[in-house]
């Protein structure tokens, strides 16, 4: 990224503590103090770091510097801006005996006028520094010697946190969290092994390193609570794992926190990649957690895209490397992320639930699947257009509509197009379908786009989809559909999909099918089947 | 931990700029590179590297190498 650097005191540019954001970044110091330029120059159109001492302030400077930010952030809405900023020296603490401190009045006036305009303009992150360097010590952070020789406030160990949590911000604003962890279970949710010890025997709960456990159980409850989607990959019986889910009464996860799971003696890196898949992630949203260092090279050699952290050595430091880890930390947790979590559940619900029953279609008939048609309108049009971009796997044509061609479309008279909700015991799975049907010809239709998210894949929701986009294709006079499967590497699955559903292959590769004769069996499977 | 030579930091620090480290009279100012900014962070990393503390007033007086040289000699360190 190209960043611009400007800070109230002095920043020690090219000190070695800036090496390391250098490498990932192109930075730019401009001139010393030139902070209040920087911040209303209209054409600095670079993402900029601006480094707030609030010891640097003198009276009055606080306003003009708010304003200057103002300026920054209405003339740049799409460009990070990132304040960095750390709380004045309270001098004696005993001058807060009776009174607050004035620092810390000051901060707190200050913070507050920040956190404003975060919730007005997205561009703005804030990095509060007094946490950091409360981790180190201001001895350590600062050094005065460097203030009065060159105006700079910082150490260079101080530079070097400063830059380091730079860089982890700027990280976060490009690349998301990751969304899934998978943990091992022995000495990782519970001390001692199960198979051995037995359920009386693990610690987990109660005083010393069982309490460690279990607060590191609670620490990942509180990230599952913020969207992170937990799984386990452990080398047990399954019957003792299911003893410690269901049973053992140290357990803060219960068999409902977890998304899926994978028991077995298999290697850890096939077993990940099928958790991912099962959950329809890419392997760059996982994070693997094993005390075991060998499980954690082997996961880092086999699939370097899956983030492993270098678990602390003693346990009594887990939960608060997990609590610090900035891979999962998010700029907001919306109610969607929560909800998303829910639909993950749901979905590994339904393929666990599915995979025990020989009566395949006898069970999706007892969860009382149900779609609906929504129309695609400017409510609905960004979900579909996200659909175009994301689905990869279930998707016919792989067309990636814009949101301005999909409402276009849909404008065009004789276009049969709908998204489907669907929802089912399991939960709502929300918008997870589209079609697209346009004219060809007299008499004549054509599929354009028909895809599903793979969340909601083996219920025969396609069926239903192509089905009643035929019971609307008929009062126009379509007698006849045609389609083509377009492969894309991605796509294997929908190969066979136009045979399947009673297509016929035509001389050019394309497909063509009677409405009449077009085979849905699975439409009946829903409550509101339509009637073909 | 065996220190490394003054006239290896310089090597490092200036990486990429021909000169003679060993040059009499190298200091400060030397080449475009070396400005105050490049001075000062040298100074800081000299005092990383021999783990001394320079004062204020050394910051800003010890501009050549031979000054840097002898001021570590003062605290009994051979660059």
């Amino acid at each position: 990224m190209e960043l611009r650097l400007t800070a109230t005191s002095g920043l020690l540019a090219g000190s070695r503590g800036w090496r390391g954001l250098a490498a990932a970044h192109n930075l730019d110091f401009g001139e010393y103090g030139d902070w209040a330029r920087v911040l209303t120059a209209p054409d600095e159109a670079r993402a900029l770091v601006w480094v707030v001492l609030l010891d640097d302030f003198g009276p009055g400077e606080e306003e003009v510097a708010l304003a200057a930010l103002d300026a920054r952030l209405r003339q740049h809405l799409t460009v990070p801006t990132l304040v960095t900023w750390a709380s004045a020296d309270p001098g004696s603490v005993l001058n807060g005996a009776r009174h607050a401190l004035p620092s810390r009045a000051a901060s707190q006036r200050f913070e507050t006028a920040l956190y404003q305009r975060a919730a007005q303009y997205s561009a703005l992150h804030i990095l509060c520094l007094d946490e950091l360097i409360a981790e180190s010590g201001k001895r350590q952070f600062f050094d005065a010697r460097n203030y009065y020789a060159a105006r700079a406030r910082l150490s260079v160990a101080g530079i070097d946190g400063l830059a380091w949590a730079i860089g982890q911000m700027l990280e976060r604003i490009v690349v998301p969290p990751r969304k899934l962890l998978v943990l091992d279970c022995d000495n990782t949710l519970w001390g001692g092994v199960i198979g051995e010890d037995g359920l009386e025997g693990v610690r987990l709960g109660q005083d010393g390193i069982g309490a460690a456990f279990q607060d590191f159980q609670r620490r990942l409850k509180i990230l599952a609570q913020s969207g992170v989607l937990l799984a386990i990959s452990s080398k047990n019986n399954p019957d003792d794992v299911a003893q410690m889910l269901d049973r053992h009464p140290g357990m803060v996860l219960r068999r409902a926190d977890f998304a899926a799971m994978r028991v077995n003696w298999a290697d850890k890196p096939g077993n990940v990649t099928a958790l991912a898949d099962e959950l329809g992630l890419g392997l760059e949203s996982v994070a693997f957690w094993d005390d075991n260092p060998f499980e954690r090279a082997e996961m880092r050699a086999a699939l370097p895209q899956i983030y492993v952290p270098d678990v602390p050595g003693d346990v009594v430091d887990w939960p608060k490397a997990l609590a610090h880890d900035a891979a999962f930390a998010r700029f907001e947790v919306t109610a969607e992320d929560r909800a998303k979590a829910a639909q993950y559940q749901a979905r590994a619900a339904f393929v666990a639930a599915s995979d025990g029953q020989l009566d395949r279609l006898g069970f999706l008939r007892s969860i009382g699947l149900n779609a609906q048609a929504v129309p695609i309108d400017a409510s609905t049009v960004a979900r579909a257009a996200q659909l175009c971009a994301k689905t990869n796997q279930f998707n016919l044509r792989t067309i990636r509509h814009s949101a301005a061609d999909l409402l276009a479309i849909t404008e065009e008279p004789g276009n049969v197009t709908f998204l489907t909700a669907l929802s089912d015991r399991f939960g709502d799975h929300g918008l997870v379908g589209l079609i697209i049907i346009r004219p060809a010809g007299k008499g004549a239709a054509e599929i354009d786009t028909l895809l599903l998210s793979c969340r909601v894949l083996g219920r025969y929701l396609e069926d239903w989809m192509l089905a009643e986009a035929i019971r609307r294709l008929q009062p126009q006079g379509v007698r006849c559909l045609r389609a083509a499967y377009v492969p894309t590497g991605k796509n294997g699955m929908m190969a066979s999909f136009l045979p399947d559903h009673g297509f016929q292959a035509r001389a050019n590769g394309s497909f063509e099918a009677d409405c009449e004769s077009i085979y849905c069996p699975g439409a009946a499977l829903y409550d509101q089947a339509p009637p073909v | 931990m065996t220190k490394p030579r003054l006239s290896e930091i310089l090597r490092d620090h200036f990486e990429g700029v021909e000169f003679d480290p060993d040059a009499p009279g190298l200091g400060a100012g030397a080449f475009e590179a070396w400005d105050s900014f490049a001075h000062f962070n040298l100074l800081l990393l000299i005092e990383e590297a021999y783990a001394v503390r320079f004062s204020v007033d050394d910051m800003t007086n010890l501009k050549s190498v031979a000054e840097i040289r002898a001021a570590l000699a003062s605290q009994g360190i051979a660059a």
